[in-house]
C-alpha cells in the first residue's frame, strides 16, 4: 500500500515537468485531485518535491555557462563513495580521488609554470628559504619562487624563473656574478640586492654596493660587439627592468626592506591594492579572488605580515573600511568593496 | 516520565565522567588536532543522548563510543569532500559568475548536496543520470531520451524510479 502510493506520487511528479505544455496542465490538475484524495498521498509527494526543489536550487546562476557544474562535481565524487564497493565503484572512487588530488596539482600548474617545477631551487607557497651556495653566496627565496644555477669556471649565473629573492653575493674576483631573468640581467659588483620577477618586468632593489643592469635587448646587442653597455644602480635605489627599457630610478628606504626580509613582511608605499593582494596571494596556500578593475584605484601604504596572510587581510580591512573580505574556506577568499551610493 | 528522564541523564552523566577524557585522548591521537577531537567527542555524546535506547543496551561503552565517533568522523570527512569538490569547481567557474555565492549560500548548497547524495546512494546509473540531467541541469525529457538513445517514455520511467528510490532512501530517521 505504502509503496503503491509512493509509486503513484513519482509518476505524477514526473508528468508535472513533461516537455509538452498540455501534458503538464493535465498532470497539474490530476496531481492536485490525487493529493486531496488522501493525506498520505500529499505526504509522499512532499518529500519527493522537497528533494527536487533542493536539487533545482543548486543551479544558482543560470547565466553562467555551466551553472550546475559545482553540484555535479560534488555528486560525482560522492557516487564513488557509496556503501557497496563493487569493482566499478572502486574504479570510480579512484577516479574521483584522482580528481580531488589533481585539483591542488591543477592550482599548482596554474600558479607555477613548468619551469618553476623543474628549477634547481624552489620554494612552495608560504615557504621562505635561505640557501648558501657553493661559492658562499646566500640566496633567500620568498614564497613560490624558483631559480636555476649555472656556475662554472668563468662565471656564476643565477636565473630567477619565478618569484622574488634576496641575494648576498660572495666576492670572487675571478668569476662575475650575474642574475638573469627574461627581462634583463644584473651583474653584481660584490653586493646585496633583491630581485623580483614579475609578469612584465623585473624589479631590482639595491641594498648594498652597486650592480650593472642590462635589458635583454641590450644584452643581446652587447654579445655582438663585446661591449658592456648598461646602467649602474647604487644602494638605496630601485628600478624596473623591462625587456627593452629601464624605468627611472627611484629612491627606497633600505632599512624597511631589510626588515621586511628579516621578519617576512610586505612593505608597500602608495601601491595599488591589486598589487598588494597579488603579493599576499603568492604567500597563501589558497586563492584570493578579486576584481582588479574595482580595486585598482585604491592605494595602500602598509607593512603586512606575509607569514600570516589572514592577519594581513584583517589589517587591510582595518585601514580601508570600504573593503570587504569574505572567507569562504581557508583556501578561497574574496575581496571587494562595499560602495555606498553617492 | 520524570524518573525515566533522570535515569537517562544519570546514565549519560556517568558515561561522560567515566569515558569523555579517554574518548578525547583517543580522538586526538586519531585526528592529530585537539580542536577537532573536542568537537567530535562532543558530537558523539550528543548523538548518544539523542538515541536513548542505545544507552540502555550499552554493554561495552568504549567500543560503542569509538564506533559512534568513527561514524561521525566519516560524516565530517564526507561533508568536507563535498564542500571541497563544490568549491573547487566553483572557483574554476568563478570568473563566469555574476557574483560569487555568499558563505551562507554555500553552506545551504553543501547541505543540499549531502542530502541529495544520500538520497541517490545505491541508485542505478541510468535513473541517477536522468534525475540529475533533468532536475539539476534542466534538460527536457526528449533531450535526455536522445542522449540515452531511448524513448521519452523510458526516460520518464527512469525519473519515476529515481524519485521512488530517493523517497525510500530518505525514509526513517532523517
Amino acid at each position: 500500500m505504502h509503496d503503491r502510493i509512493a509509486h503513484q506520487a513519482a509518476e505524477w511528479i514526473v508528468q508535472l515537468s513533461a516537455d509538452d505544455g498540455a501534458d503538464r496542465a493535465y498532470a497539474r490538475a490530476g496531481f492536485e485531485a490525487w493529493k486531496n484524495a488522501d493525506p498520505r498521498h500529499a505526504a509522499a509527494a512532499a518529500r519527493m518535491q522537497g528533494l527536487i526543489d533542493q536539487t533545482q536550487l543548486l543551479r544558482h546562476d543560470a547565466s553562467a555557462a555551466s551553472p550546475a557544474a559545482p553540484a555535479h562535481a560534488a555528486l560525482t565524487l560522492l557516487r564513488a563513495t557509496g556503501r557497496k564497493q563493487g569493482r566499478v565503484k572502486r574504479a570510480g572512487a579512484a577516479l574521483a580521488m584522482a580528481l580531488v588530488l589533481a585539483f591542488p596539482a591543477w592550482l599548482t600548474w596554474q600558479s607555477y609554470p613548468p619551469a618553476y617545477l623543474m628549477a634547481d631551487l624552489h620554494t612552495r607557497t608560504g615557504q621562505w628559504e635561505t640557501r648558501t651556495l657553493d661559492d658562499g653566496t646566500r640566496v633567500t627565496l620568498k614564497s613560490a619562487s624558483a631559480v636555476n644555477l649555472r656556475f662554472d669556471a668563468q662565471r656564476r649565473s643565477l636565473e630567477l624563473v619565478h618569484g622574488e629573492m634576496l641575494v648576498e653575493v660572495a666576492p670572487d674576483a675571478a668569476r662575475p656574478f650575474v642574475v638573469e631573468t627574461a627581462h634583463g640581467s644584473i651583474r653584481a659588483l660584490g653586493t646585496r640586492f633583491v630581485v623580483d620577477r614579475e609578469a612584465h618586468d623585473t624589479v631590482l632593489t639595491m641594498l648594498e654596493s652597486r650592480v650593472l643592469v642590462q635589458t635583454a635587448s641590450q644584452a643581446s646587442a652587447a654579445t655582438g660587439t663585446g661591449g658592456t653597455a648598461g646602467t649602474v644602480v647604487h644602494a638605496g635605489q630601485r628600478l624596473r627592468i623591462g625587456t627593452h627599457t629601464l624605468s627611472p630610478i627611484e629612491d627606497i628606504d633600505r632599512r624597511s626592506i631589510e626588515d621586511a626580509w628579516k621578519f617576512h613582511q610586505l612593505v608597500v608605499q602608495n601601491r595599488p591594492l591589486p598589487e598588494v593582494l597579488d603579493e599576499l596571494d603568492r604567500h597563501r596556500p589558497g586563492h584570493i579572488r578579486y576584481d582588479r578593475a574595482q580595486l585598482e584605484g585604491i592605494r595602500v601604504s602598509a607593512v603586512l605580515p606575509l607569514n600570516d596572510t589572514d592577519r594581513a587581510l584583517q589589517l587591510l580591512v582595518d585601514s580601508l573600511p570600504m573593503l570587504r573580505v569574505r572567507t569562504l574556506t581557508s583556501y578561497l577568499v574574496t575581496v571587494d568593496t562595499q560602495m555606498q551610493e553617492p | 516520565m520524570i524518573a525515566v528522564e533522570s535515569a537517562v541523564q544519570q546514565q549519560v552523566h556517568a558515561l561522560y565522567c567515566d569515558h569523555h577524557g579517554w574518548l578525547f585522548g583517543w580522538l586526538r591521537k586519531k585526528l592529530g588536532c585537539a580542536h577537532n577531537a573536542a568537537d567530535v567527542a562532543h558530537d558523539t555524546f550528543l548523538r548518544i543522548m539523542v538515541s536513548r535506547d542505545a544507552l540502555c543496551a550499552m554493554h561495552e561503552p568504549r567500543a560503542y563510543l569509538t564506533t559512534t565517533a568513527k561514524r561521525l568522523m566519516l560524516d565530517r570527512a564526507r561533508r568536507q569532500r563535498i564542500e571541497q569538490a563544490y568549491l573547487a569547481e566553483l572557483t574554476l567557474l568563478a570568473d563566469g559568475l555574476e557574483g560569487f555565492p555568499s558563505p551562507e549560500q554555500i553552506l545551504v548548497a553543501v547541505q543540499a548536496l549531502e542530502h541529495i547524495s544520500t538520497a541517490l546512494q545505491g541508485l542505478q546509473p541510468k535513473p541517477r543520470e536522468a534525475f540529475l540531467l533533468h532536475y539539476l541541469d534542466g534538460q527536457t525529457h526528449a533531450a535526455i531520451a536522445s542522449q540515452f538513445n531511448v524513448s521519452t517514455r523510458m526516460v520518464q520511467k527512469y525519473l519515476a524510479q529515481a524519485l521512488l528510490h530517493c523517497h525510500q532512501a530518505l525514509e526513517g530517521p532523517t
